[in-house]
């Protein structure tokens, strides 16, 4: 009795010592995000106004980031709808006709690379196949444009759609394909009609963290979309866009400069804040049991 | 051939000589291979027409293997292979050439756990059968509901037939699951271990189901619960190591199994 009381006291206190510290380290990590938040939010009230919704970048510190925040949804939204389709059909192909050949592995084995290649790579790359071509074929009346910037954009939501929707499909529990072939429906019905709606919620959350993700970029849209200090809604244009308007005015030396800076970069801190939140929300809204 | 075949592997030839139903499968000389383990060791059975036929064994004796090679769907796995002879209506269904369509909507299955599909609970019957058949909305009607009664399912859920058949409790999951395995109008239905998952109130009504069901199809239970044998079954077939040992009439291998092997297990000495 009394060494199993011993045992339990030991394993009370052990439990105590890790909880705790996995606590500490949660707050550690909520505190930063807090932290930034408050930051961006302090230093970026000043110029929290309507006109940065309203004023385009031209008037400098007189003016606002509308400019900026169209020429981003524009750019990213080209990104994330070339990177959907070919992402998920890539992932499907991955997870439910490759899983477990030599030809899977190695994809899967590439994609994860994709994943982590810096993204400026991605834009340089991007800008040796599109920019300089296009400036080249249209005698420099097309250099730099928002579809440039998009596809580079694609090019780093891809391997994050790839993995998530590969995933999710794998998440898949077997039994349901085996109960659906069993009923002699053929493997594309399956896979289209029965899987990919098991698994919606998480290609749907895959789509939107790709997206948070893209959002945030600066590095790939320099040499891609450039910037436009004018508001434009022509993707063969170029473009401007928050991350990179941020980084611009962060350059400058004027306060008032920087003030717009701090509050472009909080409205899109809480737009990335946002879908991850609405990522949450899919998945747990839709969240389908097979246990 | 009756006669000659020796004991336990065709349930007419043991105890009796009378046939107890016209052979609906015949398995003969049946091997299959785990990516080269020899799980299947030369089975031969005839299973009747109509009656049900329980297989019992101990775990990894190859009874859900056997079950899962009737409508081949170990096919769907790599490296797996089957060699011999499983006999369906005159045609063996282990020809390359047997289309799997036609075979699946042959031989229906239900597995250990419920596996509703992400759909509403009528859409879950109706799919397999739009996939087989073109019918009116008012004929796709009547064969769902047709098919959750012979399921007994249609008193819980005729109220609720555009609800999500993930809501449902796991029995009524798994009825779900049989009517929809029914609703192809099969000829053979296996059901691998179909309450393993379930609560014994749940059990029950699976096992009197099974009971009203056999008067329309062949019906093939993979069961772990020997009770459950015993019970529901016409025919119970016992599997030790890849080998069919014996297979008989129920009553029979429960009072007087012909082998050792069958007795041990049968008893409680292993397994």
């Amino acid at each position: 009795m009394a060494s199993s009381n011993f045992l339990y006291t030991h394993r009370r206190i052990k439990n105590i010592v890790a909880l705790t510290l996995s606590m500490c380290a949660t707050l550690v990590g909520l505190l930063f995000l807090a932290w930034i938040l408050w930051e961006t939010l302090r230093q970026g009230i000043g110029a929290l106004h309507p006109q940065l919704f309203t004023k385009i970048t031209a008037y400098g510190e007189d003016g606002g980031l509308a400019n900026a925040m169209v020429g981003s949804l524009i750019v990213n939204l080209i990104g994330i709808l070339i990177a959907t389709p070919i992402g998920v059909l890539a992932g499907t192909w991955l997870a439910e006709y490759a899983n477990g050949t030599r030809l899977g592995e190695s994809i899967r084995f590439l994609n994860d690379i994709l994943l982590s290649a810096p993204s400026i790579v991605l834009g340089l790359f991007v800008y040796t196949i599109i920019v300089l071509p296009t400036t080249a074929l249209t005698s420099g009346s097309t250099t730099f444009s928002g579809w440039a910037g998009g596809l580079a954009l694609a090019l780093i939501a891809l391997p994050v759609i790839v993995r998530t929707s590969d995933e999710m499909l794998r998440l898949v529990p077997s039994t349901l394909r085996e109960a659906a072939l069993s009923l002699g429906i053929p493997q594309w019905k399956l896979t289209l009609q029965i899987l990919v709606r098991a698994a919606r919620s998480g290609i749907i959350t895959g789509v939107l963290l790709a997206l948070a993700r893209i959002s945030g970029e600066t590095a790939p849209l320099l040499f891609t979309s450039f910037g436009n200090n004018y508001m434009t809604f022509n993707p063969s244009d170029k473009m401007s866009s928050l991350p990179q308007v941020i980084y611009q005015y962060a350059n400058d030396p004027g306060d008032a400069m920087h003030a717009i800076a701090w509050a472009g970069a909080f409205v899109l801190t809480m737009f990335v804040l946002l879908l991850s939140l609405a990522s949450r929300l899919v998945l747990s809204r839709n969240k389908v049991s097979h246990d | 051939m009756t006669e000659s075949a020796a004991a336990g592997i065709h349930p007419q030839s043991a105890a009796t000589s009378a046939p107890i139903a016209p052979t609906k499968l015949k398995v003969r000389d049946l091997h299959f291979y785990y990516d080269g383990f020899h799980a299947l060791k030369g089975i031969n059975m005839d299973i009747p027409e109509k009656k049900v036929t329980a297989i019992i064994g101990p775990s990894g004796c190859g009874k859900s293997t056997l079950l899962r090679i009737f409508n081949r769907i170990y096919a769907i796995y790599p490296k797996l292979e089957a060699k011999g002879e499983i006999v369906l209506d005159d045609e063996n269904i282990l020809d390359a050439s047997y289309s799997m369509n036609r075979l699946r909507s042959k031989v229906g299955m239900v597995f250990q756990k419920p596996v509703p599909f992400p759909m509403t609970i009528f859409e879950n019957v109706a799919y397999g059968i739009r996939h087989h058949e073109k019918l009116s909305r008012a004929d796709m009607d009547i064969r769902v509901e047709q098919a959750l009664r012979s399921a007994a399912l249609w008193d819980e859920v005729k109220d609720k037939l555009k609800q999500s058949a993930l809501g449902l409790s796991g029995g009524q999951q798994q009825r779900l699951c049989i009517a929809r395995g029914i609703a192809l109008k099969p000829e053979v239905l296996l059901l691998d271990e179909p309450t393993s998952a379930l609560d014994p109130i749940a059990t029950g009504r699976i096992e009197q189901l099974v009971e009203e069901l056999k008067s329309q199809y062949t019906i093939v239970i993979v069961t772990h619960n020997m009770q459950q044998a015993a019970r529901c079954s016409d025919l119970t077939a016992f599997m030790y190591l890849g080998e069919l040992i014996e297979f008989d009439r129920t009553e029979q291998i429960f009072t007087k199994p012909s082998k050792k092997q069958t007795e041990d297990y049968i008893t409680g000495r292993f397994g």
